[in-house]
């Protein structure tokens, strides 16, 4: 799967979970630049992105990612 | 800890419906509506007998995530419940728990439930999400 096709999809899985049909994510954003990601709703970003997926994280890859884009990075590496 | 659950592990908790229980929630939430209190209007309105507040349930999901899971370390972070039938006074709700959903990454369990009386009859259903805190 090519890094745009995930990036395109992860967009959908924060829209879908920060209910914000028009937020548009780019890669070098984290948790202080969007509204309303918080530590509640970054869970919820983790499971629906394993879920779309069907990839599994452990915790310390999840807590290594600074931004959208080593989340992205860590989604390519398992698929 | 996560270990101790695993997907499609049940449970299953008995509550009977007393007047102290619907006393003291009532007390609690201050919702006196009539359907709640008074037997003649909710028998005007077509149900046996008042009909008890059904958030009542909801506390009876938070004895049980608080204090009959194999481990006290958890948080709910999302309920809902959808009411399928009336509650009564001195009904007995027999609640069943499902794992439907572990998330290791991120400790979260993800639960289905059901409240059936016992006329076998499902008064609510719902999902909850626990958060392991340790």
């Amino acid at each position: 799967m090519k890094r745009q096709e995930i990036f395109t999809r992860v967009s959908s899985i924060f829209r879908e979970v920060l209910e914000d049909d028009s937020l548009n994510i780019n890669e070098k954003e984290g948790a202080d630049d969007i509204d309303d990601w918080d530590s509640l709703t970054h869970i919820m970003l983790i499971v629906e992105t394993e879920k779309e997926f069907k990839i599994k994280f452990i915790s310390s890859e999840i807590s290594n990612w600074n931004n959208i884009g080593d989340m992205i990075t860590a989604i390519e590496d398992k698929l | 800890m996560i270990s101790k659950f695993n997907l499609e592990d049940s449970f299953e908790q008995e509550f009977k419906i007393s007047e102290d229980l619907v006393d003291g929630f009532t007390k609690l939430s201050g919702d006196k509506n009539p359907l709640h209190v008074n037997d003649i209007i909710a028998i005007q309105k077509g149900f046996k007998s008042k009909v008890i507040q059904g958030n009542l349930q909801n506390c009876f999901i938070s004895y049980f995530i608080g204090e009959c899971l194999p481990i006290k370390d958890v948080m709910i972070l999302y309920q809902d419940i959808n009411f399928k039938k009336p509650l009564y006074l001195y009904d007995v709700l027999f609640l069943k728990v499902t794992i439907i959903g572990i998330y290791e990454s991120v400790g979260l369990i993800v639960f289905n439930f059901k409240f059936i009386n016992q006329l076998d009859e499902v008064i609510s259903k719902g999902k909850i999400k626990i958060k392991l805190t340790i």
